[in-house]
């Protein structure tokens, strides 16, 4: 067992290289969870300068659960259990060219359907199937991320994809 | 049981290339797959990380700041607060009140006391409130006339000189090397370098630049400025040309006058062609109107 090297994260290349390592992860997570309007980014921000204010009492390996359980009280604090609404956009630009009308309405649609179904997850599926798929995040990077166990990241992601399954089979 | 297995292992990415052709094969996952190349070309918040570190840093900076400056807070909300309570008091304490006109502009005052003062234009008068009833002081600035009531001694102070009064009627103009007093009725003191001058009704008192003219007797019971006409008896033209612009609010150049020349006449307030006859002709002088200035000279 060797002694870690920091008793706290008062140290500024430690606190710096902590922000570098979660931030984007912890930014996404609040993402997938709460969507973008109650500004994800600012929260990461808040997150951290909490951490900062309470560095004394903060070792390294807790800081990342740490900053997520913050974030996340904050948003909770803002959403007051509103609902959910993520709304997709695409990176890759589309090429019109080669794709006839009907295709591109029909694609759209699917699209649409694709957004609400995943819109209709519960919190805890929807931020674990995301991870997953937008991100290809394999599923121990999940669990250590959400402090949660590798079967309860299986659970979340398989029920995630079975309501999925049903709302756009259905619909086809 | 082998569709679950297959369909783990490709979510958490771990097939190997035979397993992946064996998942494929399933097609029960077509959408699944359509699903997850749709989702996997969607734009997450995208973070600039060094960025983003920049501005925390800068966050945190400021917040340092802000917190060493708390103790600052408290002491302000106590100095504004005795701010509230002094400047409450000397306004309660010390009401000023002060008149001015402008040129053009007459104003009828009424004095605590019901003493009643009428203020010719550009002049300015200024008294306190309190302690009225025992100590009447004001000050003037230009040209007012008083009738003032009963009373304690009222003392009207100017930079020319201070008047003092016991109930009664009078005339002050104060302007610039012109100060005249006139007494219409009660008794006036004028104090000036010291000496006092009494006046009874009729009687006046004129400085024109340091020096004393004689004193000269009036005959109405009220200064002529009052039925808006300006009336001059041997008073140096440039006093008139003074009032002039004050009442007509505008600017007069001469050319070729002797501005010391004595009057004697008077202009109204309210015509200005009429008027500026009155204050040409008796002197053959001409004039020229061009907007807001008069030029008078002689030929």
């Amino acid at each position: 067992m060797s002694k870690p090297l920091h008793e706290n994260v008062c140290e500024d290349q430690l606190f710096d290289s902590l922000f570098r390592k979660h931030s984007k992860d912890l930014g996404n997570f609040l993402y997938y969870k709460y969507g973008e309007a109650l500004n994800p980014k600012d929260k990461v921000q808040d997150a951290f300068i909490k951490l900062w204010e309470n560095c004394a009492k903060v070792t390294p390996n807790k800081a990342k659960s740490f900053l997520f359980t913050v974030a996340n009280n904050m948003m909770l604090n803002e959403t007051k259990h509103q609902k959910v609404v993520l709304k997709f956009k695409e990176t890759k630009p589309k090429s019109y060219t080669n794709e006839n009308p009907e295709f591109l309405m029909e694609e759209d649609q699917y699209k649409l359907k694709i957004e609400t179904a995943i819109n209709n997850l519960t919190d805890a599926q929807r931020v674990a199937f995301l991870m997953n798929r937008v991100e290809g995040k394999r599923f121990k990077e999940i669990s250590t991320l959400l402090g949660i166990s590798i079967k309860a990241v299986e659970k979340r992601i398989y029920g995630a994809v079975k309501k999925l399954k049903q709302e756009i089979e259905e619909l086809n | 049981m082998e569709k679950e297995y297959l369909l783990k292992k490709w979510l958490d990415n771990d097939l190997n290339s035979e397993e992946l052709i064996a998942f494929k094969a399933l097609g029960n996952y077509d959408w699944l797959i359509k699903t997850s190349n749709h989702l996997s070309n969607i734009a997450i918040p995208s973070i600039n990380t060094e960025t983003e570190l920049e501005s925390l840093k800068k966050a945190i900076h400021l917040k340092k700041e802000k917190q060493s400056k708390n103790w600052l807070n408290p002491l302000l909300k106590i100095a504004a607060v005795f701010l509230i309570c002094f400047s409450v008091y000397q306004f309660t304490s010390n009401p000023v009140s002060e008149f001015t006109t402008l040129a053009s502009q007459k104003e009828e005052i009424k004095l605590p006391d019901n003493s009643v003062v009428n203020l010719n234009a550009l002049s300015s008068l200024t008294f306190n409130d309190k302690k009225w009833d025992t100590n009447r002081n004001v000050s003037l600035n230009g040209e007012a006339f008083f009738k003032v009531a009963k009373g304690a001694t009222f003392n009207v102070t100017t930079n020319q000189g201070v008047v003092t009064v016991y109930g009664t009627e009078f005339n002050i103009k104060s302007r610039d090397n012109y100060f005249e007093v006139i007494c219409y009725e009660g008794l006036v003191g004028v104090t000036r370098n010291g000496n006092e001058v009494k006046l009874k009704p009729g009687n006046s008192f004129l400085v024109i630049n340091d020096r004393v003219v004689n004193l000269n007797k009036s005959n109405t019971d009220y200064p002529y400025w009052l039925d808006n006409e300006s009336v001059f008896n041997s008073i140096p033209y440039r006093e008139v040309i003074a009032e002039f612009e004050r009442q007509h609010n505008l600017t007069i150049i001469t050319k070729n006058i002797d501005l010391d020349t004595l009057f004697t006449g008077g202009f109204s307030h309210k015509n200005l062609e009429t008027s500026l006859k009155s204050i040409t002709i008796p002197l053959q002088l001409s004039y020229k109107k061009e907007g807001n200035t008069i030029t008078i000279q002689r030929d």
